[in-house]
């Protein structure tokens, strides 16, 4: 498929063709954590507008694009209780067409894992608040070149510059240009929507460099694959690294919320007088509550119990139910906790319980 | 089409009040056409819900062989169930399902069948017992072995009733110690002491069906297994905390076992590959 070149200070100009061409805009834009003059920039994704500021390429954004696939909250339907009728009304699947510019490859490489769970190839259950939302998104991807300290994409199959997932996948080069390839005919119509701003076919090896170039500056464990066996002896399943390491815990459920392929929520009735909504959000395995029976009984009763679910859901659950990791290593989960809970550290310890040779980072916090 | 977590809306039809805090419903669907053409399987569970209190999971706890309306019996525990337990005839309530997977009746063929179910556990086992007792030539014994804390809390007082008058069925019954009556003419000991050394059943060409509180069920696979059963021949069904049923909210997993979408009906054998979160 189609390579080219864009200049950097075009961005702004993708952003206006692709308004004028009735797309959605979603991007990273600067933020204010706090209010008040103390407060720093975070970065954002967020609908733009033309000519509004963003801060595509620079830096990595707190929260990613899970909210504009699969929102914190959303209502499922509506209902009246009349008497002893009940109405319903259906909601709207009726999605925006929308572009999601500047997104990390870890962050595209999520829209998978949480497609394995929302669409039907899970049981056979279509969960079109997510699918049809997908189908109406195309991803517009950008290269890491200054990954993170806490990021660990190359020890789950992917890197800085992977497009997995990318409709339209861009890279920058060290002379400030963006080499641009076209990956779906989604991305194609992105590139005929951009045409003019489009020239020549690109500097592939410039790319290559700039990608290994990135995949040197991280530091942590290199491959996951294979603690997968030691996760899967169920005679593992109570070792007394899941304790130690995991007693730290708060349950504050930071690292799911930021987490991209989190998937798990609740389901509720916001109600007021003789009508409400039945509303999906956001839950969590790291709460108490979570799967607590009505009897009481709590299949997973102490912290650490519920950190070590959720460090088999990334590295066994996924892999054992849907043949791929849950995790993309974009490291938010790491820079989210409170108390520095560190998956990473889960995967040494697992590593080096299995023996695996050579698979612990070179970086000496970890060995 | 309504996405996948709109229920369909049913009637009640009847309200049995089992005991002081366990009720029965019988309920049909408002849409004629689903309610003609509702299929299930013994075994499965459905999603109930009253609208403005939210969604509780309960086995359907009729037989699919007895058309015309299905039933749901549950214990007043949490906020849905409170309000459930408020509803009356003529009401309506939100249906989704049938989900999971279903009892392997087939298998059991030319066998004995022991149920064996503790407190309100006893609805997911009267489903398949139902199921049995209409085909009930295909099988050989059938018994029932059910107990609960106390008289006061068993269910189905009228069918236990039927089945002890009925010959093709052996139903034995008791209640926790300190749970009698004066009249209980039943046993009085817990399900598992009981089944070990008082009914004793052979082994041979016989399945056993437990529903229970996780204690009871170990506690009754680990009498069986003193008996000599094998573990294939158990079976019994898992009830982890669930709210999606579609594999989805992420909740009712067991290591990598989601009870709602490869459960809710589980060999002895498989629930020995799990981890020990149910
Ligand atoms: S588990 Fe942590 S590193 Fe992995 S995808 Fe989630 S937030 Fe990112
Ligand atoms: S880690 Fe926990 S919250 Fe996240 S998807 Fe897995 S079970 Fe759900
Ligand atoms: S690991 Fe950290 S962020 Fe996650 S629940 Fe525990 S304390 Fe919170
Ligand atoms: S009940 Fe939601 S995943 Fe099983």
């Amino acid at each position: 498929m189609r390579t080219a070149t864009l200049q950097k200070n075009d961005l702004d100009r993708v952003i206006d063709l692709l308004s004028q061409a009735d797309y959605r805009v979603i991007a990273p834009q600067n933020q204010p954590r706090l209010d008040g003059p103390d407060s720093i920039d975070v970065a954002v994704f967020k609908e733009i507008q033309s000519g509004d500021s963003h801060n595509i390429g620079e830096g990595l954004s707190t929260t990613g694009i899970k909210p504009f696939l699969f929102p914190k909250d959303e209502p499922l339907f509506a209902y009246e209780n009349r008497g002893k009728k009940v109405v319903l009304t259906e909601v709207s699947l009726d999605f925006p067409k929308t572009v999601i510019l500047g997104v990390r490859p870890c962050d595209v490489a999520s829209v998978s894992s949480l497609d394995a769970v929302f669409s039907d190839k899970n049981a056979g259950f279509n969960d079109e608040l997510f699918t049809k939302r997908l189908e109406k998104t195309t991803f517009v991807s950008y290269s890491c070149t200054e990954p993170d300290v806490s990021c660990f994409c190359t020890s789950v199959g992917l890197a800085p510059d992977s497009d997995k997932g990318s409709d339209l996948h861009m890279t920058e080069l060290p002379d400030g240009t963006l080499h641009v390839e076209v990956k779906t005919k989604a991305g194609e119509k992105i590139a005929a929507v951009i045409d003019a701003l489009l020239s020549g076919d690109g500097d592939a090896v410039a790319r290559q460099q700039a990608g290994v170039a990135a995949a040197e500056k991280i530091t942590r464990l290199r491959d996951s694959a294979p603690i997968l066996p030691w996760l899967q002896d169920l005679g593992n399943f109570g070792d007394e690294m899941w304790q130690r390491l995991g007693e730290k815990c708060l349950g504050c459920g930071a690292c799911t919320f930021e987490c991209p392929t989190c998937h798990c929520f609740d389901i509720v009735d916001e109600n007021s007088g003789n009508k409400g909504y039945r509303v999906k959000f956001w839950d969590s395995c790291q709460f108490d509550h979570f799967t607590l029976h009505a009897s009481g009984h709590n299949t997973r009763n102490s912290q650490f119990e519920r950190y070590r679910n959720r460090f088999n859901c990334k590295f066994k659950i996924y892999e054992d139910v849907f043949g791929e990791k849950g995790c993309v290593g974009c490291g938010r989960c790491i820079r989210g906790c409170p108390v520095n809970l560190d998956i990473t550290e889960y995967m040494a310890e697992v590593a080096h319980k299995a023996a695996i040779p050579n698979a612990m980072s070179a970086d000496p916090d970890f060995e | 089409m309504p996405n996948i977590y709109q229920p369909n809306l049913m009637t009640i039809k009847k309200v049995i009040n089992e005991t002081p805090d366990t009720k029965t419903f019988h309920l049909v669907f408002q849409d004629e056409e689903l309610q003609e053409n509702f299929e299930f399987e013994t075994g499965q569970f459905g999603e109930y819900s009253c609208f403005g209190a939210g969604e509780s999971t309960f086995c359907i706890a009729s037989s699919p062989t007895r058309k015309g309306h299905i039933e749901c019996c549950f214990r007043k525990t949490g906020k849905v169930t409170n309000a459930l337990f408020e509803l009356s005839e003529g009401d309506t309530i939100g249906f989704r399902g049938p989900f999971g997977n279903t009892f392997p009746i087939e298998e059991w063929e030319g066998k004995n069948v022991i149920f064996v179910g503790g407190g309100i556990a006893l609805p997911p086992l009267r489903s398949v017992i139902w199921n049995l007792l209409d085909l009930r030539d295909k099988y050989k014994d059938i018994s029932i072995v059910y107990g609960a804390r106390s008289v006061a809390d068993l269910v189905y007082k009228q069918e236990i009733a039927e089945w002890e008058a009925r010959d093709d069925v052996n139903m034995v019954k008791t209640v926790d110690p300190g749970g009698e009556t004066d009249d209980w003419d039943g046993y009085v000991g817990f399900v598992p002491h009981i089944l070990e050394n008082d009914f004793k059943p052979d082994p041979e060409n016989t399945v056993v069906v437990v529903c229970g509180p996780p204690i009871m069920i170990k506690f009754t696979f680990e009498a069986l297994e003193r008996l000599g059963f094998k573990q294939d021949q158990l079976i019994t069904t898992l009830e982890n905390r669930m709210k999606c049923g579609l594999g989805k909210c992420g909740r009712c997993n067991i290591g990598s076992t989601y009870v709602c979408i490869d459960g809710p009906v589980f060999k002895a054998a498989e629930i020995d590959l799990l981890p020990p979160e149910y």
